[in-house]
């Protein structure tokens, strides 16, 4: 366990600095696509334009855009997805396109636990739509933290 | 299959959704998000880092949760949130189990909600994720 703390003013001003990223459609592709990843197999899409489609097609869009994000600071060896989250505001509709802005929204410290030491940074992607409305968010809670001083645990995901 | 807001009852429980995700669905995960680490699909790279084998990544249990739901759910409403809490890493090609109880039926805003618990249980019986969801249903028309 380091003798002070790591998070330095740099690093805390990290949190709730915004990123605007490139824009996403929903398309039919994208809904194939997740489907086939949640079913495992490809599954029939019978969706037309301005339909519902379930809200896992936000899955497809999770990685466009990676290249814009700031990385997050590597501050200790090792890191684990603890949480992740989706929410919605409304259904997700086929056709339609959302701007996206990506944060980290909180970054904080624990001392003691199964991981000793660490450091969890919470990020998220707002999706707006036409309106200007925020439609839904990706959130997940990743925790960096020093295996060697560790007491066991986790889901290395 | 639907289920009905004005039926719906604290405790009820989801259908179990009995699964076991193998690695080519792992690879379309991985395939979906274009990121590709080696302990996902390569059991030796799994295990030159201290993993029993190649696990499944966390974000596709959350998806495998959202479909339990969805599939429970089907056209009475949509999802509002779902949200899963990693416990425990599960293994490629394991069986796991996804149950669900509802927890709480409530009217909020004008919208007709339930918030549902999850949970991910593993071979041994263990809950390697926790999990959380509202759904919100439709308007009757």
């Amino acid at each position: 366990m380091p003798d002070t703390s790591l998070l330095t003013d740099d690093i805390r001003a990290l949190a709730g600095v915004e990123h605007r990223l490139e824009p996403v459609r929903v398309t039919l592709r994208s809904v194939r696509r997740a489907l086939e990843v949640y079913f495992g197999a490809p599954q029939p899409v019978t969706f037309a334009d301005g339909d519902r489609v379930p809200g896992y097609a936000i899955a497809a869009f999770e990685s466009d855009g990676e290249s814009e994000r700031p990385d997050i600071p590597h501050l200790l060896p090792n890191s684990l997805l603890i949480s992740n989250d989706w929410q919605f505001e409304r259904p997700l509709r086929l056709g339609e396109e959302f701007t996206r802005v990506y944060a980290i929204t909180n970054i904080a410290e624990r001392f003691g636990g199964r991981f000793g030491y660490s450091i969890d940074f919470r990020s998220e992607i707002r999706y707006i739509d036409a309106d200007g409305a925020i439609t839904a968010r990706s959130g997940s809670t990743m925790t960096q933290y020093d295996a060697q001083s560790a007491r066991g645990g986790g889901d290395a995901s | 299959m639907t289920v009905a807001y004005e039926t719906l009852r604290e405790g009820d429980e989801l259908p179990v959704l009995e699964l076991a995700p193998g690695l080519g669905q792992v690879i379309r995960y991985l395939a979906l998000n274009w990121v590709f680490p080696e302990f996902f699909f390569d059991a030796a790279a799994a295990k030159a880092q201290g993993m029993p084998g190649t696990l499944v990544p966390g974000p596709l249990k959350l998806g495998l949760l959202y479909r339990a739901v969805d599939q429970w759910l089907g056209d009475s409403g949509f999802i509002r949130e779902v949200r899963a809490a990693h416990r425990r890493p599960d293994l490629t090609a394991r069986p796991i189990t996804i149950a669900g109880r509802v927890a709480r039926v409530y009217a909020e805003a004008g919208a007709r909600r339930a918030d549902l618990e999850l949970a991910v249980i593993n071979q041994e019986g263990q809950p390697s994720v926790r999990g959380f969801a509202v759904v919100q249903f439709f308007a009757p028309t």
